[in-house]
């Protein structure tokens, strides 16, 4: 009959045998048989029906992860092994470069003034665009990308890396896109007030971001996260 | 639970972390165990395994690597205690990752211990096991011995 090794860790409940002897066909039928024998074991290795993630089942040398997984066949003899992943690590504060936003919220301002004066939707779309991108961390966001290619580069501007969530800022960049699709859509249906309505809010909130550095839609999102809804799921940094 | 921990093998333990700075180290920990005391009597450096560009904030060892350091102790007729591991630049204290590590993985029998490494340095070693409830880890009292 095959046996399985019990790493040290789980041998307090298999009355620290390290080695237990077990029936089965499959890794599934062992590993039933070995919960069978000694149930407090089972919470340990599984999470329902399914193995922990850390959780390493091996048939001699090799990783049943790299065979048939619970389906692998065992034969009689087989040396199987439990063994826990050993892994760690820290806690690594997240930095934005606060330079990337102010470029964003200043293209933002100016291609929006630009729309306005010359009464051209498509730029008004386009705008709503470059945020969506960035709200969803492209790498093809237009204002990233002239950013990283343009401005730095030619040391325009200098980066600024600061202690920062960025899940905020992409949410404000998500409701900016929200208003400047909402907007193209009404200029394009003939409500051409509403459109600019929603067209001057962005301009003004971007204004507020850039010069004030208040970013309304982050503060949104951090008062829904303290109401605890559900993808909301950062805190301000203290 | 107490453990205890001699100075000499503090030393090398340390040791071994700062030579892995800026990158994470680790390795195991054997010993005896009796009631609520630990003794560690030795440790075993293990190569990081994570990709090389992660290692300033991870750690991890192959599996076949666990596995022959246990059979080692095994055979030593030590007991596997735990490991040890390094934040560089950060505190000695488990994080989310660790947490997630041990509740999958290792879960409550097996020590922890932790070392802050600042610029080379060891300026922090902490031992820490994970609670029953497995939400948290219990701060364990670590005494360095002669």
């Amino acid at each position: 009959m095959p046996s399985i090794k019990i790493p040290t860790p789980l041998r307090v409940y298999t009355g620290n045998n390290a080695q237990v002897t077990v029936s089965g066909d499959t890794i599934r039928a062992a590993l039933d048989d070995l919960t069978t024998q000694f149930p407090d074991l089972k919470p340990h290795l599984f999470n329902n029906s399914e193995l922990r993630s850390f959780v390493n089942i091996f048939v001699g040398d090799e990783d049943i992860r790299f065979l048939d997984g619970l389906d692998t066949p065992v034969e009689a003899g087989d040396a199987l092994r439990i063994i826990p992943s050993i892994a760690g690590g820290q806690n690594v504060p997240r930095r934005i470069d606060q330079t990337g936003l102010k470029v964003g919220q200043a293209s933002t301002i100016i291609l929006l003034l630009v729309s306005f004066i010359l009464n051209l939707w498509p730029l008004v779309l386009f705008v709503g665009i470059a945020q969506l991108l960035g709200a969803l961390n492209s790498p093809y966001a237009p204002f990233k990308l002239f950013y990283e290619n343009v401005l730095k580069p030619r040391e325009v501007v200098k980066p600024n890396l600061q202690l920062d969530n960025p899940e905020p800022h992409r949410f404000a960049m998500g409701v900016g896109a929200a208003f400047n699709f909402t907007a193209t859509l009404a200029l394009l249906t003939g409500a051409g007030a509403l459109g600019w309505v929603l067209v001057w809010v962005v301009i003004a909130l971007a204004n507020l971001n850039f010069w004030l550095n208040f970013c309304l839609g982050c503060a949104v999102y951090y008062q829904l996260n303290k109401l605890g809804l559900p993808g909301f799921t950062r805190s301000p940094l203290s | 639970m107490h453990i205890q921990l001699p100075k000499d093998l503090r030393a090398q333990i340390l040791a071994h972390l700062q030579s892995a700075y800026p990158n994470e180290g680790g390795g195991f920990l054997m010993g005896d165990i009796s009631g609520d005391s630990a003794t560690l009597i030795d440790h075993s450096p293990v190569k990081n395994s994570f990709a090389e560009a992660e290692q300033f904030h991870r750690y991890a060892m192959t599996p076949l690597e666990y596995a022959k350091h246990e059979d080692a102790a095994d055979e030593r007729g030590l007991t596997l205690l735990g490991w040890y591991h390094s934040h560089p630049n950060s505190p000695a204290i488990p994080s989310a990752y660790d947490l997630n590590a041990a509740v999958e993985g290792t879960g409550v029998n097996f020590l922890w211990l932790i070392a802050q490494v600042n610029d080379g340095q060891a300026v922090d070693l902490r031992a820490y096991r994970l609670r029953a409830d497995k939400t948290g880890f219990d701060t364990l009292e670590l005494i360095t011995s002669d």
